[in-house]
């Protein structure tokens, strides 16, 4: 039963964050609107309880205990979690981007989630070595995290 | 040479002759001379492949070689180690802190034809043709370099194999170190340097790891790491690297492929399992490991260096990233260059940590290395 409510509430949850990321993204009258829909695809993949909007409250397995744990913090900073690296951009508002790899492409999970496994190919020169060992849907589910970071 | 032959033929005939007839006189020598080397160039390799095809050629060793084949084999081989050995870039000194090592895989590898010091070899081997030379006889004969290009490359028609890693240097160099002690080695001298002293009577997997990795896994030498208290999933991964080749080594390839891989879990786990050793004695003064903990921990920004402890320090990290606590200065200095130099595969994260050591500089690499040797940490 409080399993279910549970359930009911993470799925709720995670449809007013997707519709609260629509709408952004409307309102900054996004140019690139076809490049946005990858997330309706990935839907199917999505396991609700890892779209938690809210950084600090990512469970174990989640898009930041991933971050953390593959080490991505050496490099880079979040606001509010153990990522203190100066090497790399700071994260803390990645999701509030327009675009990311230094503005070649557009700001969605799929773009952040190819960025992660090969950032050599999207920006040559760039100092981030390829995370493309990384299980796939590992990488996901950290780009869903951080394209949540807002 | 054949203008010269052809002249004082020429010459003689009288002056007035037709030239007609001194192209003729000139030509017939040439001809048949050809007609010879085009028989022997095509004639006689045919006549070698009939007889070797007829089964002319005895290749029983029971008789040994001609002495003309042998005395040509001698001197060709002698002459192109020399050779080839030019090319070499010995040392001054040889590492001796290979040793261990280098002598464990001697035990493995090489004594089965060369003999253990102060043993009897096989009567089997004493009648290999070649001989496999007493190396405590004659490693003397040889220089620094020349022993190592024999270890490196190995001897063709003889049986030497060439070593089994193509880009490990390091290790060819410990054992032609290890080679400069064996004349001095007695039976137990050797085993104390090879087995430490004991004669392992673990299941033979076991005691293929512990006579370079010590029983208690502690590591033997300072260039074997110490494998207790490693994480478990980094022990196997990196076993099957060396496995699949995309680590290499010759003192691990030898082991690694002798065992059924099935056991390898069981290793991992049984190393795993056991207690971290004591950390090094004090080598490193406190500024040199000041130094290498400001590097572990805050990395270094201005050169993109990220700290090691994003991925190195902590319980929470990725468990094939290895632990380094604990672990030896010297194996932490080596693995660093080896992936500086990007001659160092392992696990598939590997190219990760060459693109850090790429950043650091030999003395970054020292410092780092001592501090994580001396730094301790509760396993999890």
């Amino acid at each position: 039963m409080s399993a279910n409510t549970g359930l009911l509430v993470g799925c709720a949850f995670w449809f007013l964050a997707k519709g609260s990321c629509w709408a952004a993204a409307e309102e900054l009258g996004h140019q690139r609107t076809e490049v946005v829909k990858p997330p309706i695809a990935s839907v199917s993949l999505a396991a609700p309880q890892f779209s938690n909007v809210a950084a600090p409250q990512d469970p174990p397995g989640g898009g930041l205990s991933l971050f953390l744990r593959n080490g991505c913090g050496a490099c880079h900073t979040i606001r509010g979690t153990d990522a203190h690296g100066t090497i790399g951009p700071d994260l803390s508002h990645l999701g509030s981007r327009t675009a990311i790899g230094a503005g070649i492409l557009p700001n969605t999970e799929e773009a952040i989630a190819r960025f992660i496994a090969r950032p050599d190919l999207l920006k040559p020169g760039v100092k981030m070595p390829a995370f493309d060992m990384l299980p796939q849907i590992e990488i996901r589910m950290i780009a869903r995290y951080l394209k949540a970071l807002q | 040479m054949r203008g010269s032959r052809a002249d004082p033929g020429a010459k003689p005939s009288s002056a007035a002759a037709e030239e007609d007839d001194v192209v003729r006189v000139a030509n017939q020598p040439i001809m048949i001379r050809l007609k010879h080397v085009v028989f022997g160039a095509v004639g006689l390799p045919v006549v070698i492949l009939l007889g070797a095809w007829i089964g002319f050629f005895n290749v029983g060793a029971s008789s040994g070689h001609w002495k003309v084949t042998a005395w040509f084999l001698q001197l060709a081989m002698r002459s192109a180690v020399r050779t080839y050995a030019l090319a070499v870039d010995a040392p001054k000194t040889l590492d001796s802190r290979g040793l261990p090592a280098a002598a464990g895989h001697f035990a493995r590898g090489c004594a089965i034809c060369h003999g253990e010091p102060g043993e009897l070899r096989s009567p089997a081997v004493m009648r290999m043709l070649p001989q496999p030379p007493d190396l405590a006889l004659t490693v003397g004969d040889w220089t620094d370099a020349q022993l190592f290009r024999i270890v490196k490359h190995g001897i063709r028609f003889t049986g030497m194999p060439a070593w089994p890693a193509r880009d490990r240097d390091d290790e060819v160099w410990a054992m032609v170190a290890f080679l400069r002690e064996l004349p001095k080695l007695d039976a137990n001298g050797f085993r104390e340097l090879a087995l430490d002293g004991s004669q392992p009577t673990a299941p033979a997997a076991l005691a293929d790891c512990t006579r370079c990795h010590g029983g208690n896994g502690e590591g033997r030498g300072g260039l074997v790491p110490a494998l207790a208290g490693q994480k478990e999933a980094y022990l196997l991964a990196s076993l099957q690297a060396y496995a699949r080749g995309d680590r290499t080594s010759g003192f691990m390839a030898l082991p690694v492929t002798g065992v059924d891989p099935s056991d390898l879990a069981a290793l991992a786990r049984h190393f795993a399992a056991l207690p971290p050793s004591p950390v090094d004695p004090d080598r490193a003064s406190a500024e040199v490991i000041g130094r290498g903990r400001q590097i572990a921990e805050a990395g270094i920004p201005e050169r993109n260096v990220p700290a090691c402890s994003g991925c190195h320090i902590g319980s929470d990290k990725n468990p094939l990233y290895p632990r380094l606590d604990g672990q030896h200065a010297a194996y932490l200095e080596r693995q660093l260059k080896l992936f500086r130099s990007e001659t160092r595969g392992g696990t598939r994260f590997w190219r990760i940590m060459a693109t850090a050591a790429q950043r650091l500089t030999d003395d970054d690499i020292t410092a780092v290395s001592a501090f994580f040797s001396k730094r301790s940490e509760a396993p999890q």
